[in-house]
């Protein structure tokens, strides 16, 4: 009787998701095809409304569609109808108790607390922090630059070298994730809606007020190069290499070791398997909770009011208070439901159709967009940032140093303990150098391309006088999120390419807030037990309500602030991370035959034919 | 499905990150095979439609796209183009889910060519169907393979398809060399709208003939188009109401009802009867008289007579001919049912050999009783076959398994062992005899008169009519 309870229960919220998905998507479709004929009935706020609802129940509806696998396991229905079975409260307490009461309790504590503080006295909340915030960016700022640049060198050092020929879980361990969903599963976990916006701002903001370390006049020739080096240096191979340097020593304990799915098994060399029940590894799986909600949920918030003041800049539609809680409120049942329903179905599935609508956005944008300008200074940028990388990592005098490249390498490894845990997670049966090379290699090509044609683009429109995003940027106060609609609406095909911006920043939220829920629940759950349903609900809710809580109270730059700082600890903890796997390495697998991949090539040399290429890193798959 | 399920090294993550042993990116099984690239085609067809019908709507359409200035005609055609595509790739997705391979390549054909428009007007409405057919053509070529039905055209049809096209190829081209003698046709595109507009009845009378010699030209072509274009509606729409209304009442209409001779009739349908059909169905003339209107129309689907009646009924064996038939199976699942087929039967034929179904082994008497030459005890069957297999399970070389020997009877090399071992046969009668005599094949009873001695019927002109009948048949039902 239960199955059939469950899977009417499937059915009914697919049929709801289904028939809103076609519903909306015909009147969106009708007003996209015939505007003289709908255009004056129906408002800029319901078009909002509609594509939104569009978006939305479409995810939905592609998370909550079953697997194959899917005909015995429970489902969704069954914590509906335990709920309706037993008292809530007996189900929270189930839940309650299959968590770490410390790693459950801190930071929903340290949230309230900040919450709190805001609402009494929100002016002195709002200064101490950020006087802790340049202080202590000033301070670990150096050490920032030098982990970063350690990363990417160690990066280095296991691609090439013997290290890399490690396979996680065994040598014959197979992987269970085909090479495009393990790579999209990662990009999308690893980026939100961040690189949507900063797609154009970014290079716009360097092309107005150049970096330091070239010295270009504002708004010159030179400074095209500059922005764009320095956009495809903030979000390439340096940044994900945060992730590479949290992700790849958890994998390598995990699955080598036996250390649990934690962010604390990074210590296991210096603590030992058994000695991660310590208070260490907890402080350091409950910071990384804190981290995670802290980066995601205020993102949530944040990007969700950037969203509606770019649609408002746009379109004319009146700001109110109202639509950031009903846009938080949708997203969170989008990305709960995803999560709830696992890495096969909805995560799976939303990631790969965000990284196809990527694709899509990336190649219309220079198909219609100054083509030649972009492949231009793109290729001069590139050049140009292979020569400077090195120093540049290295260049940290002045408070634009401070303001950008600081703050955003603290940014990249407050959420790396999430999007490492993630990717450590995902990598049993890859070698790992195909972990890295996924993760640092084919990610920062894919945001570097972005990068370059999306910036390339904003800057050929800035400098050719067919759009003033540096105008709109300014008229709202210095907002990156109105800078993407000037331009594209001044393109052919301009509001099939709002349509897909939109929709691009609703997946790429969805994507690293449903993983980010799934980690967390993992990393607050007891060593021994897999996260339930409940508990994934439970969490997905805080970051909803930690989202909504920044909406209402406000206060979300000075939160996000606060999470961005645990990045500091953090590339501490990288750093340390980094020392154990390579002393665990040298004890453990020397002499175990691995070969770099300089010593593969050049033993298959004479036995292969000429015309054969070397293999690449992704042997398996 | 769980990785690793069971094992005791089964760490909790391990749960949630593996829950199936692969995880690609996109589950190609759930898209390959031919139902969502119907699908896709559908689709196609409607967004062109939509998109059609939004270029009619613009009061001025621009043709500002990259290929706009270069293919002739731009102008005319880009503002019916996507209706004008929309009807024949209906008629083509219509054709898919059918799976013939023509609308297949019709499909193959048109599809691409309709990725043309959005270079031609580059408005932005139509790049979504664009990338649709991007998406569209790579399926339709993976799935090639699920459409390989011929489209099987009545010669009727073909005839009728290829008298018009004679006729309007006819027209056009003399139309054209009489363009003289005609007032206001200049050219082919004249000559052809001629044509067409004659052939349909409509005539608006733009067009006229002025002399005698375009008079006479262009009765003929009224003559033969008309004739040609009236016979083909009737051959393309005719056999597709016939099937529809066969399908509700049973495939067999009176008359062919009347020419039926010689033939199988079973009553009811019941658990057996699919497999029973599907033995004797090659060569033998078989009607299937039930009530059941679900399996009826599964039945004529699957190209067997079918007569949706009741079969306990006298009025509906007379129709089915049970007086000219060879024999009667009675297989129903009811054996109450099948007792009051025989009576029934017997009523009309005394003569036709009945065999009968016995569904509990209670009844074989009675089914004996009340007329049935043959009864097959369906459990006793399965019961001895179960046994001899059991007992004796290594027998192989020509006689095979015992199963394959109690099935292998009903083939045709039967009719072998029958004419040379007829004690054999006699001994056997009480196991496998039953089980040949319900399948009434036309060799069996060619090679055994004795258990056919009721149906006194010439066994080779039977074997001789079978093929053609058959046939026959089955080009009627086809629509």
């Amino acid at each position: 009787m239960s199955t059939v309870d469950i899977s009417d229960g499937r059915k009914t919220v697919a049929g709801a998701f289904l028939s809103t998905f076609v519903g909306s998507g015909a009147v969106v479709l009708v007003g996209f095809f015939f505007p003289a004929l709908v255009g004056g009935v129906i408002g800029g706020q319901t078009w909002l409304v509609l594509a939104l609802l569009f978006f939305g129940s479409g995810l939905g509806y592609i998370a909550v569609l079953p697997h194959d696998s899917d005909g015995t396991t429970e489902s969704t229905g069954s914590a509906l109808l335990a709920v309706r079975r037993g008292s809530v409260r007996s189900l929270l307490g189930d839940v309650v108790a299959a968590h770490d009461p410390a790693i459950l309790g801190l930071p929903i504590a340290v949230f309230a607390g900040y919450f709190a503080l805001q609402l009494a006295f929100p002016a002195t909340t709002t200064a101490a922090i950020n006087g802790l915030t340049d202080g202590i960016l000033r301070g670990m700022g150096p050490m920032l630059l030098g982990v970063s640049l350690l990363s990417v060198l160690y990066c280095g050092a296991l691609l090439f070298g013997p290290w890399g020929d490690i396979k996680l879980g065994g040598e014959d361990a197979t992987p269970a994730y085909t090479y495009p969903t393990y790579f999209s599963l990662v990009f999308t976990a690893g980026i939100a809606a961040g690189i949507v916006f900063w797609g154009p701002a970014e290079a716009l903001f360097h092309y107005q007020q150049p970096p330091p370390y070239f010295d270009a006049p504002a708004g010159s020739s030179a400074a095209v190069n500059a922005a764009l080096v320095y956009s495809l240096f903030h979000w390439g191979v340096s940044a994900w290499a945060a992730y590479a340097a949290i992700g790849i020593p958890i994998a390598y304990f995990v699955f080598q070791r036996g250390a649990p799915l934690r962010v604390s098994s990074i210590l296991t060399p210096f603590l030992g398997v058994d000695g991660l029940a310590s208070p260490w590894s907890r402080l350091v799986d409950t910071l990384a909770v804190f981290a995670t909600i802290g980066g995601i949920a205020t993102s949530l918030g944040l990007i969700s009011q950037q969203f509606l003041a770019g649609v408002a800049f746009q379109w004319d539609v009146p700001p109110s208070d109202i639509g950031p809680v009903l846009l938080v409120g949708g997203l969170a049942t989008v990305f709960v439901l995803s999560a709830v329903s696992g890495l096969h179905r909805g995560i799976r599935r939303i990631s790969g159709l965000t990284v196809v609508l990527f694709g899509l956005f990336a190649l219309l944008l220079l198909t219609v967009g100054p083509r030649g300008f972009v492949v231009d200074r793109g290729t001069d940028a590139l050049g140009s940032y292979a020569v400077h990388v090195l120093p540049m990592s290295l260049f940290s005098s002045g408070s634009w140093v401070t303001e950008w490249t600081v703050w955003n390498w603290a940014w990249w490894f407050s959420w790396a303990p999430f999007a490492g845990t993630f990717i450590a997670a995902l990598s049993r049966g890859r070698r790992i150098r195909t972990v890295v090379f996924t993760s640092v290699v084919a990610t920062s090509a894919a945001t570097g391309a972005w990068f370059l044609i999306f910036g390339g683009t904003a800057l050929s429109l800035q400098r050719g006088g067919g759009a003033d995003a540096l105008g709109a940027i300014t008229e709202r106060g210095g907002s990156e999120a109105v800078a993407g609609f000037p331009l594209l609406s001044s393109l052919p095909l301009g509001e099939l390419l709002a349509f897909l911006f939109l929709s691009l920043i609703v997946v790429f939220m969805v994507t690293s807030a449903d993983t980010s829920t799934l980690v967390t629940a993992i990393l607050a759950s007891r060593r021994e037990v897999a996260p339930s349903r409940g508990s994934i609900v439970l969490w997905g809710g805080f970051q909803a309500a930690v989202a909504l809580s920044v909406l209402l109270a406000g206060g979300g730059e000075t939160l996000q602030a606060l999470a961005v700082l645990t990045g500091a600890p953090f590339a501490v903890l990288a750093v340390l991370a980094l020392i154990g796997l390579s002393l665990a390495l040298y004890r453990e697998e020397r002499g175990r035959g691995h070969a770099s991949i300089v010593r593969q090539a050049l033993d298959r040399l004479p036995t292969i034919q000429a015309h054969h290429d070397v293999d690449p890193p992704d042997r398996e798959s | 499905m769980v990785d690793s399920q069971g094992q005791p090294d089964e760490r909790p993550f391990e749960r949630m990150f593996y829950p199936v042993e692969r995880i690609p990116f996109v589950e190609w099984r759930e898209f390959s095979g031919a139902k969502p690239t119907v699908t896709l085609v559908a689709a196609v067809t409607v967004l062109a439609f939509v998109t059609g019908l939004s270029n009619l709507s613009q009061p001025q359409l621009v043709v500002d796209g990259p290929l706009g200035g270069i293919v002739p005609g731009t102008r005319i055609f880009v503002r019916f183009a996507g209706v004008l595509f929309a009807f024949p790739l209906a008629l083509v997705t219509f054709g898919l889910s059918r799976r013939r391979r023509i609308a297949w390549l019709a499909a193959l054909v048109l599809v691409p060519l309709l990725a043309v428009f959005p270079f031609l007007t580059g408005r932005p409405t139509e790049i979504p169907l664009f990338f649709l057919i991007v998406v569209t053509v790579p399926f339709l070529i993976a799935n090639r393979g699920e459409f390989d039905t011929a489209l099987a055209l009545s010669s009727l049809q073909v005839a009728s398809l290829t008298s018009i096209l004679g006729v309007v190829v006819y027209g056009t081209i003399g139309s054209y060399g009489l363009r003289e003698q005609f007032i206001e046709l200049h050219n082919w595109g004249d000559a052809f709208y001629y044509v067409i507009v004659t052939i349909a009845t409509v005539g608006y009378g733009d067009i006229t003939p002025r002399t005698v010699e375009a008079e006479l030209f262009s009765l003929s072509v009224i003559l033969l188009g008309t004739g040609a274009f009236t016979v083909a509606v009737g051959a393309l729409v005719g056999p597709a109401i016939e099937s529809r209304m066969a399908s509700a009442f049973g495939t067999m209409t009176a008359s062919e009802l009347a020419l039926l001779e010689d033939h199988v009739v079973v009553l009811g349908y019941g658990d057996v009867t699919e497999s029973f059909l599907d033995q004797v169905a090659d060569g033998t003339d078989l009607v299937v008289v039930t009530t059941d209107t679900d399996a009826a129309a599964r039945l004529s689907d699957a190209g067997i007579e079918v007569l949706t009646d009741d079969p306990t009924d006298e009025s509906a064996l007379v129709d089915a001919r049970v007086d000219a038939a060879r024999g009667v199976a009675v297989a129903s699942d009811d054996d109450a049912a099948n007792v009051l087929a025989v009576l029934a039967t017997r009523n009309v034929n005394s003569d036709v050999r009945i065999v009968a179904v016995a569904n509990g082994d209670t009844h074989v008497d009675k089914l004996g009783t009340v007329g049935a030459d043959e009864v097959i005890d369906l459990r006793s069957i399965g019961g001895r076959l179960l046994g001899a297999t059991v007992l004796d399970p290594d027998r192989d070389g020509d006689a095979g398994s015992p199963l394959e020997g109690l099935l292998g009877r009903t083939d045709g090399d039967f009719a072998g062992v029958a004419t040379a071992d007829p004690d054999s046969e006699t001994s056997a009668a009480g196991t496998d005899g039953e089980t040949s005599a319900a399948g009434t094949d036309g060799e069996t009873s060619a090679a055994d008169p004795d258990s056919e001695t009721s149906a006194a019927d010439p066994d080779g002109e039977t074997s001789a009519a079978d093929p053609d009948s058959e046939t026959s048949a089955a080009g009627d039902t086809e629509p």
